[in-house]
């Protein structure tokens, strides 16, 4: 059971080895390369089977890196939030390794574009796998540095600007989160978040006092939000996202992007739901830490899906719009998330965080696809600007229609997976009785239509290009886009189970007492 | 009889089944798909007749933890307007072929028009929310792409677009109604929220509950807003006339007969549950106001499929209106009329696709006399013609009736204000009678010079047509006979208490009657100054741009691409200064407002048992960082910068950290070496050349920055219990026993934290590895 938890981790850092090592073997490298990405796939769907889907599975394993006991060593946890991000990124890393492998021109494949792949997989597993908040930032680190690259990939001025201003904001993410931790460490005096969310809901037990976590909480938030790339932390994304290869920011949009939501919903829900402390907000009564997240994350869901889907409408190439719609989706699920931190009824917030997951799993999908396409267009035609486009749909319409049906997933348009990312964050909305956020909902979907019909216009309709006149398009590249139209399809029409496991995952999220237990770390109450 | 599952599935799925292979069919049938597409369409009529007479729901499980079901309904309304999606369907597919004779792109256009079909069956019969939304969407998708038919025609995109941001963002609004009456029916009916068959059946309870939750008037709203864009009401009516840019036979099937109908169909399958007096007051008004205005802009029509495109939207008023009202007569003006709309509308649809295929040109103007090259649609249309006008005894002439008759009962309810109803009513009329008469008058009159050789169409093209035409003839002549067969029935479903129909010709004197001959006398009366209305009208919008509602649509969207651009422009404007001065002032105040929150104890001693050495140090680092925010040059700042470093050294050696401080020492001396390599190919320093403002926010943003860390490192720091935590006497216990180390940060860092130290060899092996890809990338001078 334990060996299963680590499993992904392990196939991601072969593989990366593996990859590194193949320097001369061109061949022989992607082959590697793929093999590795349907092994990691495999590898999670045996990890979400005997963790959370099989019917006698303990909702819950761990693994004590070094075989050194909690909290003093590592422990590494997958419980149901943890699978059901996993199973969500591996879907579209498959897509993508897949899609690379056809994608990246051999004089490209050279240099150490799968090694850097799969370090980014690593990083994004070791993400949702640990149990420690330290081990937290050494895989931030591991995806960040290996995402950098990316950026930077290409080497032209768009791309080196953009890698610049990459770096040097998530650097400073990187500090805070240090200071994040430090602190924590200083005060609450562990790094194991097991250990971590038992100390904080009874501090005085371990002679600690607890006041300071909150704001550095806050500081957490922060590099979390910035990962997640939420408003006003998201400056980076829309010259990032454009400068990256597709299919790498394809995983950055369904992985990376997600590992920051993770992060918000894992160390809010499961470390500080529980914590002692008493919050005093203007206008409320005393509350805990957790309305703080809720009010924090409303304002920025706010700014994203405004921000995002006003910028998208009228960007100049599909990448551009993907990247601002990439803004405006992740507001989406923040929503939610912040109807969760809000409430005080444990059936809503259960709903709620359900809700996000699946709109996040939704977007991680659409968006992959998205991507994808237009990393297709802009290996057949040479452009993804719209001037040089136009006329895609007549010319290419299997792809135009991934592209179509993957812009309709991110407008909710049933029974695609997108519609229940859509309906359960309306409901979570409705539930919560919130009429202020049923309206910047209806706005941002209102956005999402507008951007989502012009792009199509100005792409995929309209008078026939010379570029696409004269495009050839790469068959495997098509079937990958196929394949992920298909699985947002079957998500939709077969979505009971998938809410069966987002519901699992929610109430994983939520259920600390399991995870504290299971991790079960040792250590007197002297602090 | 209760209705078979079976049968109804087939009869909702083989459309979808069809759309899905239709590329496989088309490479077979080639253009001649369409005859296939009739015959799917003819099965669906044919499995929908055989539940004719039942009535009851049945389901199918879809997503059980939700209770979420494909639950379809079969009683007399959903009957009626599935038959009339899956017959009318026959007739334009028949007609398709040889209307979309040499088009390429016919696999989408069949696909989405057999999609189409199944979608509206689906409305239809659907009794589950979610299952009504979902095929309530899938209208307005297909509507979409087949509005969007001709795609490089700029028009085509231009309505395409409209059409889904009126038509699916109304549709988010219906989403929320939907969801806020689910929300009281999960209370209500415990469990099966989304269940509408039960909802229905306890339509009184739920009015109460709703009522009671305050969400009635926020459920009415939201539900209006769905139906009143799908169905074109004022003034979201503006995207129905755009829409003509489809292919004509879209035109008649979807925004004429069914998609359009879709709003009102919903209307009058949640009539029983919402009707009320806020109900009345809201539909009431804007039925009728939508059938004014859109009658008058139809008159103001230069294009024959624009004119019966907003004649469409004003029909659609009326029937809005009629189950608006909330008497039985209401409901059965409702019914009736969408029934004989959808016969006479339909009909004309694919006359004007006649006249534009075999004339050549759509203008108004530039038609007439017609008769002489199209007998037989001539005949055709003045039948439909007849009919819409309201002139007895055709069909459509009975269910205006019934509205006439509705206002005034009305009107005696409410008093004075309520003969506004009936007024409006009479007045949108002449306008119906006008418009009419002058489509009437394309195939009259005399034929303009101009007018080339107009062709007989071929027999499927007349055949659908013709065949809707008779059977408009026979409920002229016997409108019993439809109220008996299907209407009744319908009627049944829709309104709230039971109410034998009748219909006929008048024999005495009612205020309706009267109604219909003022509305007749008068249109008849002012046809021969028909050209000067039409100018009349269409000065109007030229003279005030925003009573057209193009304006609004172009007002608000292509402000949005204003908009667009110039929040994107201002929030990234290409300053790294910009971003990270959000980024540290967000953080910074985030921090700041979790501490105040938390009424964290300030220390107000600082314990300042610091010895000189380490005072000196410190001292020397402030200085240096201010140092290096006022360096004149690079390389001063580099070197400013290293003292910084060197300080931090000391301050570990005087802690008794020597291992750290060589860690220290060896980074600092190498950044210090790297940097002073690199700086010759930097850019020439910015520095002096700042604004005054930004060099004040940028010392403020430092200040912030600077009491944050501070901050958190004070209150961490105080906060930090006495002693070893029990992880550090952990790691001092057992690292010489089971680690086999005596420096003990040594045995942390290789394996009791080894995993953390794993990622971070990784990270500096991506490091080097970015060095590397950068060098390569750049020495191969690629780019994308």
């Amino acid at each position: 059971m334990t060996g299963v938890v680590v499993a992904p981790m392990l196939v991601a850092l072969v593989t990366a080895v593996v990859t590194l090592l193949l320097r001369r073997r061109v061949r022989t490298r992607v082959v590697v390369s793929v093999a590795g990405g349907l092994g990691y796939a495999l590898a999670v769907a045996a990890l979400c089977w005997q963790v959370v889907l099989a019917p006698d599975a303990p909702g819950i394993a761990t693994y004590q890196v070094g075989d050194w006991p909690a909290p003093y060593g590592i422990t590494l946890v997958a419980d149901g939030l943890s699978a059901f991000m996993l199973a969500m990124v591996a879907t579209v890393a498959v897509a993508a390794t897949v899609f690379s492998a056809r994608y990246v021109p051999s004089s490209e494949r050279r240099t150490f574009y799968h090694p850097l792949f799969h370090f980014l997989l690593l990083g994004v597993t070791g993400s949702f796998l640990t149990g420690d908040l330290f081990n937290l930032f050494v895989w931030f680190e591991v995806m960040l540095m290996s995402s950098y690259v990316f950026v930077a990939f290409y080497g032209g001025p768009l791309h080196t600007r953009a890698a610049f201003w990459y770096v040097s904001l998530n650097l400073v993410a990187s500090a805070v989160f240090l200071v994040a931790v430090g602190g924590l460490y200083a005060t609450v005096g562990t790094l194991n978040m097991a250990d971590m969310a038992r100390r904080l809901a009874e501090p005085a037990a371990y002679g600690i006092d607890a006041r300071p976590t909150v704001g550095l909480l806050a500081l957490l938030l922060s590099v979390f939000a910035l990962k997640a790339g939420l408003v006003p932390f998201q400056f980076w994304i829309p010259t990032a996202y454009r400068a990256a290869p597709p299919p790498v920011t394809a995983l950055l949009a369904a992985a990376s992007k997600k590992v920051g939501i993770y992060a918000i919903v894992r160390v809010s829900f499961t470390v500080f739901a529980d914590a002692a402390v008493v919050v005093r907000l203007p206008w409320i009564e005393p509350t805990t830490p957790l309305a703080f997240v809720g009010a924090v994350l409303f304002v920025m869901a706010t700014g994203s899906i405004l921000v995002g889907g006003l910028g998208a409408i009228d960007r100049d190439s599909i990448e551009g719009v993907l990247a601002y719609s990439s803004i405006g989706q992740v507001g989406f699920i923040a929503v939610p998330v912040a109807i969760a931190a809000t409430t005080t009824a444990p059936e809503l917030r259960r709903f709620a965080i359900l809700a996000a997951l699946v709109y996040a799993l939704n977007h991680s999908l659409a968006k992959g696809l998205l991507f994808l396409a237009a990393g297709t267009v802009r290996h057949a035609t040479g452009t993804i600007y719209f001037d040089g486009l136009g006329g895609l749909a007549r010319h290419f319409p299997t792809l135009s229609g991934t592209f179509l049906l993957g812009a309709l997933s991110l407008v909710g348009i049933p029974p695609l997976s997108g519609f229940f990312g859509k309906f359960l964050v309306f409901d979570a909305a409705v539930r919560a009785d919130a009429s202020a956020v049923i309206a910047l909902l209806l706005v941002g979907s209102l956005l999402t239509i507008a951007y989502a019909t012009r792009a199509w216009n100005r792409g995929f309709w309209g008078a026939r290009s010379p570029a696409v006149e004269d495009a050839t398009i790469d068959p495997v590249q098509v079937a990958v886009l196929v394949a992920l139209a298909l699985v947002i399809l079957a998500v939709g029409v077969g979505f009971d189970p998938i809410y069966r496991f987002a519901d699992a995952a929610a109430g994983a999220a939520l259920d600390a007492e399991t995870y504290v237990d299971a991790v079960a770390p040792r250590g007197g109450e002297s602090g | 009889m209760s209705p078979n599952l079976s049968i109804v599935l087939l009869a909702v799925g083989l459309p979808f089944v069809a759309a899905v292979v239709t590329p496989f069919l088309f490479r077979v049938l080639g253009e001649h798909t369409g005859y296939a597409g009739a015959l799917v369409a003819l099965t669906t009529f044919v499995l929908l007749g055989s539940q004719f007479g039942a009535d009851g729901t049945v389901a199918l499980s879809w997503i059980p933890t939700l209770e979420v079901a494909l639950r379809f309904t079969v009683d007399g309304w959903a009957l009626l307007f599935a038959l009339f999606a899956s017959g009318i369907g026959v007739l334009i597919f028949l007609y398709s072929p040889a209307y979309m004779h040499g088009e390429s792109g016919l696999i989408r256009y069949y696909a989405a028009l057999l999609t189409f079909m199944g979608s509206v069956v689906g409305v239809a019969l659907a009794a589950d929310l979610i299952a009504l939304f979902l095929f309530w969407e899938l209208t307005s998708l297909s509507s979409f792409v087949l509005i969007g038919f001709y795609t490089a025609d700029d028009s085509s995109q231009y309505a395409a677009r409209m059409s889904m941001l009126v038509t699916v963002g109304g549709g988010l609004f219906l989403l929320v109604g939907l969801l806020l009456l689910a929300s009281v029916a999960g209370d209500v009916l415990g469990g099966s929220a989304f269940d509408l068959a039960a909802i229905l059946a306890n339509a009184d309870e739920m009015q109460a509950a709703l009522r009671d939750r305050g969400l009635f008037v926020p459920v009415l709203a939201m539900i209006a807003v769905g139906a009143a864009t799908k169905s074109a009401q004022v003034p979201v009516h503006f995207w129905l006339p755009n829409a003509m840019a489809a292919p004509t036979p879209v035109s008649a099937f979807l925004h004429s007969a069914t998609m359009v109908k879709v709003g009102v169909y919903l209307l009058g399958r949640l009539r029983p549950l919402l009707v009320s007096h806020e109900w009345t007051l809201l539909f009431a008004t804007l039925g009728l106001a939508t059938m004014t205005i859109c009658a008058i802009l139809a008159v103001a029509a230069t294009d024959i499929k624009e004119l019966l495109a907003y004649s469409t939207a004003s029909h659609l008023g009326l029937m809005v209106a009629g189950f608006g009202f909330a008497s039985a007569v209401g409901a059965e003006a409702g019914v009736f009329h969408l029934f004989n709309h959808a016969l006479f509308k339909a009909a004309l649809f694919l006359v004007a696709g006649i006249v534009a295929h075999e004339a050549g040109t759509r203008r108004i103007d530039d038609l007439g006399g017609l008769r002489h090259d199209l007998p037989v649609t001539a005949a055709v249309t003045t039948v439909a013609a007849l009919s819409m006008a309201g002139i007895p005894p055709f069909n459509g002439f009975y269910s205006k009736e019934l509205l006439f008759e509705a206002t005034v009962e009305a009107a005696h309810e409410l008093g004075t204000i309520g003969w506004l109803y009936p007024a409006v009513a009479a007045f949108a009329s002449i306008f119906t009678v006008l418009y009419s008469l002058r489509f009437l008058g394309l195939f009259f009159g005399s034929r303009p010079d101009e007018l080339g050789d107009v062709h007989r169409p071929p027999v499927t093209m007349l055949l659908p047509p013709a065949l809707l035409a008779a059977v408009a003839a026979v409920v002229s002549v016997d409108p019993e006979l439809a109220v008996r067969t299907i209407v009744q029935s319908a009627v049944d479903v829709t309104a709230t208490e039971a109410h034998e129909m009748h219909v006929g010709l008048p024999t005495s004197l009612s205020p309706a009657v009267g109604m219909s001959a003022v509305a007749i006398g008068v249109g008849a009366a002012a046809y021969p100054s028909y050209d000067r209305l039409h100018r009349g009208v269409r000065s109007i919008p030229a003279a005030v741009p925003p009573i057209g509602a193009n304006w609004w649509y172009d007002a608000v969207v292509g402000g949005l691409d204003g908009a667009s651009t110039r929040v994107a422009n201002r929030v990234h404007d290409g300053h790294l200064r910009t971003y990270a001065t959000w980024t540290f002032t967000t953080t910074c105040v985030l921090a700041l407002a979790g501490f105040a929150a938390a009424h964290v104890a300030i220390p107000t001693t600082v314990a300042l048992d610091v010895s000189l050495a380490i005072a000196l140090v410190l001292l020397v680092a402030v200085v240096a960082t201010l140092a290096v925010a006022i360096a004149p040059t690079h390389v001063t700042g580099v070197l400013t910068l290293s003292i910084l470093g060197f300080m931090v050294a000391i301050v570990y050696i005087l802690a008794s950290a020597p291992d750290l401080a060589l860690t220290q020492l060896v980074v600092e001396t190498l950044v210090l070496l790297i940097f002073l390599l690199v700086i010759e190919e930097l850019p020439t320093y910015p520095g002096g050349e700042l604004a005054t403002p930004t060099v004040g926010r940028d010392a403020a943003v430092s200040a912030l920055v600077g009491v944050t860390a501070f901050l958190t490192i004070v209150l961490t720091t105080d906060a930090r219990p006495e002693g070893a935590t029990s992880s550090a006497r952990y790691y001092v216990q057992n690292a010489v026993d089971e680690g086999g180390g005596t420096n003990v940060v040594n045995v942390i860092l290789v394996d009791f934290r080894g995993f953390d130290t794993m990622g971070e060899l990784i990270v500096v092996s991506i490091a080097a590895i970015s060095v590397l890809t950068l060098l390569v990338m750049r020495s191969r001078g690629e780019s994308e």
